[in-house]
């Protein structure tokens, strides 16, 4: 990436002039973790979105409010009940990257070993961008394909908003890699929402181990109104996929990782399945 | 072409001013300064050798545009400890037999700085957690990992 | 052996470099960078292989700020090795500082010097370059094939010294031996095995990337700072390539960030040097991490062939070992790794029968060259499985017949009198042996047995344990020479010079230790320079773990002597005999109790008093002997039968060096050698395109554990005393690297049933493995 200027705007309509204006030449920075990875062509000028306010977390009715420039660290350190994605933040990178990179950096380009847009499909996350009026779209609509799309107006993702997981829910993350630093093999997240012994809801996405992160759609299908077991879940997870196309990754051929991706989304479930089972009301 | 630009941050506690070019990374800009404790392995923020502290965390410096630094509180290796003023850090991993050909050890030193001034407490998944990013091909990190459990158990007594 | 009450020696004195390093001060190569030095960048081969045409650097040459351009046509065509070895080197003269061709991607082409690396960069891109592709040959089979293209048949290809060496069958070594007849015994044997082993190539990763900064002094020569193992041979061999005398040069090895043999290898030198001596100016040339992984060096790998074979009751009879290397573009160590594949792994168990055969092949991937280990961690692979294999068969717990076999104290093996490196080797009888110990230390540590049969294991998760046996060698025999030298200082300090090259190991103060203890005074009494080819003594440098051993005898004989004149001064200070007087703690006593003087006054004396002269001594050593550390190593595995997802819970080494000269460094190396093997055996690879391009040159895709996923590890050092190593000592350093491959195999084995034969042990081989059980 190659920055020959760069704005230090300290309030939010400044920014998003400055972005309008720049245009295509604008490079959005916060934790610019990422920049190494964005091949280096254009001349591009970094509008700094760290003085904008973005960076935080508060609880909002049954919801979290975090600020698009909050650090994965901050996600990472947080602990209270409902919260679940300092789980997903610990297995992010190293520590050095978490303390840097934001949420909101994150997701906004999507890379193909990303973690967080599973984890936000799964828990059925909202976006809020502001343009010229702020708006607000589910994960299933931002993540239909790259997001990157939504920003080259000079829009912004300022806020996303997490729903808490709450009684009856359970919330399941399993990221596989081979060094605990290491991208993603495979990413699996799962929410439940227990009805009694029935699974009243189930959502569960994947990331890494396919091209694009996704809902898997055959396996919540499977589960919703069916009473809760670990077999069922399992098995869900493992016939659900199979309609998905699997990459290949580290030497390992596509065939492996979509069988790694069955076995670690079955393990998310599971694990949404216990958390769902001690939070029941 | 890019011109050069005027940033204020404080650097081991001087507030200072920096004529950088636009795109430069921290890490350049810190060694030209003649800070070269501060030392580069991968340029890509995955070795952990060019890690500082800005504002109290650790950060990658060989990723960091320098702009990022405006206003901020920088802190590097040569901030931290000197031979009549060694960082109980420092001695730690120099009593424990961490430090063996020492190049990834400013950025450990970062790393653990940070992590024990957050946590003087740091349990051992802490330590882990937080030494993740410091890749070091000498140790096996078994000596790094007894000097900074040292540290803690040091620092606990203040704590208790 | 009864203790020795050493005083230094044995102790984890103060490492004398740590403090300063852990400090951050400018130590390393990159930190002395004066502000005019200019920036080096070089200009890689997109092509695995391929002539070049035509190359046009003027656009290059005019770019303002650029201050000099070198390739194939501006500079001198002279055939070398960059394998930084003793002279004559064993490894073939086959590389050029440029050449027309080019022999893999990342082979280089040209470089520049600029005012800045952008500039640099920038002009590296104007350097226009017509190649003509030709066939790469990209794999050991390819490269043996009949027909194959031939990779060097340039005319000055050759070997220096009297080895076979075939370059238009792509063959760059040869070597091999046969005691009795191994076909013969495995003919009749009641137990036999004939198995095919893979092992991978792989990079050292220090985490310092080979660097180097060279500049013209006031005296019109040239001093190269460098991170290298080896000054010696960097500054003959950039001499030699430069076409300059040896005197002209003066190679300064500062604090370096690590090395693992990677900077045994004569690399930047010669470039850097040039453009230095061209520009008149200070240059600096540091690799980027993309360039350690591709232009740097790698293991070999290896393609191994063992046969074994044993009688009805379970003695082992043949071992047969047929080693294939793939040397890569050049042939850089090609000759003794695979060698040291024979002579570093057969000795280690008694069988009648022995055949070897060491090939190395030409390919166009990235080059081999030395590795920690070299050679004996890809045949240790090989063979230790096959040893557990073959326990199986007959039915014996492998650890009883690895006990039952193994080399012992007094004994010999015809493989050491039969290779050498790059001649005969040196008959020795086996000193000082401790494996016995390691093996029960180690087995007790790991809780051997509870380990089971992998058939009787349930559950989605599965544990097993796997050892194997190692030994390596401390220095090679009657080729490589250290030397030290030692002065007294008029406070009773002293200055230990050396060629010994400290790379990050600790050796400085490994050495340091030494000397104080045949003197009589402290560690923090003797100050260390090392590494200096205008200042110090010759040393062939670090490598084939032999600075502690060779070096650590001079450094022994050399303080001896300084004791000798100590006692002298002494003696005539105080109107005595030597033979009356005595050494303790940096004081000279007389043992009848009638008085004493410190080393202070001794040295006043010698300077100023009375008779005066330079208490000062020079030592060198070369060793008849090459006494190999022993080994046992355990490893305990979990298995996620799903999945084939492994983790290593558990790492026990027990390891015999002779006397630890300083326990807590000993253990270091021990540490970082096994973490470095387990790496290897799991997630470390080089994936390559079908043209010959890496693919995962970057730690991002080429994975190295950090702190968050080293196992639990156990580190047992067994105490012998060598009797021809300085106090005792063996070698300590390579040894570690070779356990993890086979210990992790055998105990994946022995969790859930799957032999894997071909390294890494990635989670899909080992899923795979699990779907033919279940099949």
């Amino acid at each position: 990436m190659k920055i020959t200027d760069f704005k230090i705007p300290t309030r939010l309509d400044e920014a998003l002039a400055a972005l309008r204006d720049l245009g295509p030449a604008a490079l959005p920075v916060a934790g610019a973790t990422s920049l190494v990875f964005i091949p280096e062509d254009q001349p591009m000028t970094a509008v700094d979105l760290n003085r904008l306010g973005l960076d935080g977390i508060r609880r909002d009715g049954d919801a979290f409010r975090i600020g698009a420039a909050t650090r994965v660290a901050a996600l990472q350190k947080r602990h209270e009940p409902g919260w679940v994605l300092d789980r997903v933040a610990l297995t992010l990178s190293s520590q050095q990257i978490r303390n840097e990179s934001t949420l909101g950096g994150n997701i906004c380009r999507v890379f193909p070993w990303s973690d967080f847009p599973a984890a936000l499909l799964a828990l059925g996350a909202g976006l809020v961008i502001r343009g010229a009026q702020e708006k607000e779209m589910t994960a299933d609509e931002f993540f239909s394909s790259q997001p990157a799309r939504l920003f080259r107006g000079g829009d912004l993702l300022t806020h996303i908003r997490v729903p808490a997981v709450g009684a009856g829910a359970g919330f399941g993350y399993k990221k596989v890699r081979q060094t605990a630093t290491g991208f993603s093999l495979a990413t699996a997240a799962a929410c439940l929402q227990l009805d009694g012994g029935g699974i009243r809801s189930a959502r569960a996405a994947l990331s890494a181990a396919v091209p694009f992160p996704a809902r898997c759609a055959a396996v919540e299908a499977a589960l919703a109104g069916k009473k809760a077991s670990e077999g069922l879940l399992r098995e869900a997870a493992l016939n659900g996929l199979s309609g998905l196309k699997f990459k290949e990754a580290e030497g390992m051929s596509a065939e492996y990782i979509g069988r790694l991706a069955a076995v670690t989304l079955g393990d998310a479930l599971v694990e949404a399945w216990a958390q769902a089972k001690e939070q029941a009301s | 072409m890019s011109t050069t630009r005027t940033i204020t941050f404080t650097l081991n506690g001087k507030k200072r001013d920096f004529q950088i070019a636009p795109g430069e990374l921290l890490v350049k800009l810190l060694r030209r300064s003649g800070l070269t404790g501060t030392k580069e392995g991968c340029d890509e923020g995955t070795c952990g050798a060019c890690t500082v502290n800005v504002d109290g965390r650790a950060v990658l410096s060989c990723i960091m545009p320098a702009f990022l630094a405006h206003g901020r509180n920088v802190v590097t290796i040569e901030g931290v400890g000197d031979f009549d003023r060694v960082h109980p850090i420092q001695q730690a991993l120099v009593d424990a037999g961490a430090v063996q050909c020492g190049y990834c050890t400013p950025g450990l030193v970062m790393s653990a700085k940070a992590m024990f001034e957050e946590n003087p407490a740091a349990s051992d998944e802490d330590i882990r957690v937080h030494t993740d990013g410091n890749l070091c091909r000498c140790t096996g990190y078994e000596k790094i990992w007894t000097a900074l459990r040292n540290v803690r158990d040091a620092n606990k007594p203040a704590q208790a | 052996m009864a203790k020795k009450n050493f005083k230094v020696v044995n102790q984890p004195v103060k490492k004398l470099d740590a403090l300063p390093l852990a400090l951050g001060k400018p130590l390393f190569v990159a930190d002395f960078k004066p502000a005019d030095a200019l920036y080096a960048k070089l200009l890689w081969s997109p092509h695995a292989h391929a002539i070049i045409k035509s190359i046009d650097i003027s656009a290059a040459e005019k770019m303002p700020g650029v201050h000099c351009v070198l390739y194939h046509g501006n500079v001198p065509r002279i055939a070398h090795t960059t394998a930084g070895q003793g002279f004559p080197e064993p490894s073939p003269y086959d590389t050029f500082m440029f050449d027309r061709k080019v022999r893999y991607v990342g082979d280089r082409v040209a470089a520049v010097a600029a005012e800045t690396p952008e500039i640099a960069e920038a002009a590296v891109k104007a350097i226009k370059v017509e190649y003509e592709r030709l066939e790469p040959v990209l794999s050991i089979e390819a490269a043996l094939k009949e027909g194959s293209p031939v990779i060097h048949d340039e005319p000055e290809a050759r070997a220096v010294i009297p080895v076979p060496y075939e370059p238009k069958k792509n063959i760059a070594a040869r070597v091999g031996m046969d005691v009795g007849n191994v076909e013969q015994a495995m003919a009749g044997a009641p137990y036999k095995l004939d198995n095919s082993y893979y092992i991978h190539m792989a990079q050292h990763c220090p985490i310092e990337p080979h660097v180097t900064m060279a500049h013209v002094n006031a005296e019109g020569r040239l001093v190269i700072r460098t991170s290298t193992q080896v000054p010696f041979h960097a500054r003959r061999i950039a001499a030699q390539t430069m076409d300059i005398p040896v005197q002209q040069v003066r190679v300064i090895k500062p604090r370096i960030g690590g090395g693992f043999g990677a900077k045994q290898e004569v690399l930047l030198e010669d470039v850097v040097g040039m453009l230095a001596w061209r520009s008149r100016r200070p240059v600096l040339l540091m690799y980027t991490r993309e360039e350690e992984f591709v232009s740097s060096r790698t293991r070999h790998p290896e393609r191994i062939r063992v046969r074994l074979a044993a009688d009805p009751e379970g003695t082992l009879t043949a071992v047969g070992l047929d080693c294939i290397s793939n040397t890569g573009a050049y042939g850089a160590h090609a000759l003794t790794v695979v060698c040291n594949s024979g002579s570093k792994v057969l000795p280690l168990y008694r069988a009648p029968n022995v055949h070897f055969t060491g090939t190395a092949v030409y390919t166009n991937l990235p080059v081999g060259g030395a590795y920690r280990g070299y050679g004996a961690t890809q045949a240790a692979f090989a063979v230790e499985s096959a040893v557990d294999e073959l326990a199986e068969q007959i039915g014996v717990d492998p650890l009883v017949l690895r006990s039952n076999h193994h080399i012992r104290s007094g004994e010999t093996s015809p493989v050491f009198a039969a290779l050498g490196e790059g001649k005969a080797g040196v008959e020795q009888a086996i000193g000082s042996c401790g494996l016995d110990k390691c093996i029960r230390l180690g087995a007790k540590a790991i809780g051997w047995k509870k380990r089971g049969d992998w058939r009787k294991k349930k559950g989605r998760y599965r544990r097993g344990i796997g050892m194997c046996c190692l030994m390596q060698g401390s220095s090679i025999p009657e080729i490589d020479m250290g030397a030290a030298s030692l002065k007294m200082n008029e406070d009773g300090s002293f200055n230990l010079l050396m060629g010994a090259t400290d790379l990050g190991t600790g050796s400085d103060t490994v050495l340091a230790q030494i000397a104080a203890e045949a003197i009589g005074t402290t560690s923090d009494k003797i100050l260390v320079y090392s590494s200096d080819t205008d200042m110090t003594p010759f040393d062939v440098g670090a490598y084939a773990s032999s600075t502690t051993y060779l070096t650590g005898n001079a450094v022994l004989d050399a303080g001896l002597k300084i004791k000798k004149q100590i006692l002298g001064v002494a003696a005539e200070m105080m109107e005595k005999k030597p033979a009356d007087l005595e050494i303790r703690d940096a004081q000279v006593f007389a043992r009848d109790g009638s008085g004493s003087v410190t080393f202070q006054d001794v040295a006043l004396h010698s300077l100023y008093a009375a008779n005066q002269f330079q208490i000062a001594a020079i030592s060198s050593h070369i060793s008849h002997k090459s006494p190999p550390p022993f080994a046992a190593h355990f490893a305990e595995v979990e298995v996620d039968t799903e999945t084939g997802l492994i983790r290593v819970v558990k790492y026990v080494a027990a390891t015999d060096c002779g006397t630890a000269i300083h326990p807590k460094l000993a253990e270091g190396q021990v540490e970082g050698a096994v973490m470095n093997g387990i790496c290897y055996a799991l997630t470390e690879q080089y994936l390559f395109n079908s043209a010959g391009r890496m693919l995962n040159d970057s730690f991002l895709h080429y994975k190295i554990y950090s702190m968050r996923d080293k196992p639990e590890m156990v580190t047992i050092l067994v105490p012998t005393y060598e009797k021809t190593g300085p106090f005792g000592a063996k070698s300590v350093s390579e040894i570690g690297i070779n356990g993890p491959c086979p210990a992790i195999a055998n105990a994946i084995y022995n969790a859930v049933g799957v032999r894997l034969r071909e390294a890494p042990f990635t989670p899909e081989k080992i899923w795979r493995g699990l779907q033919q059980h279940n099949a």
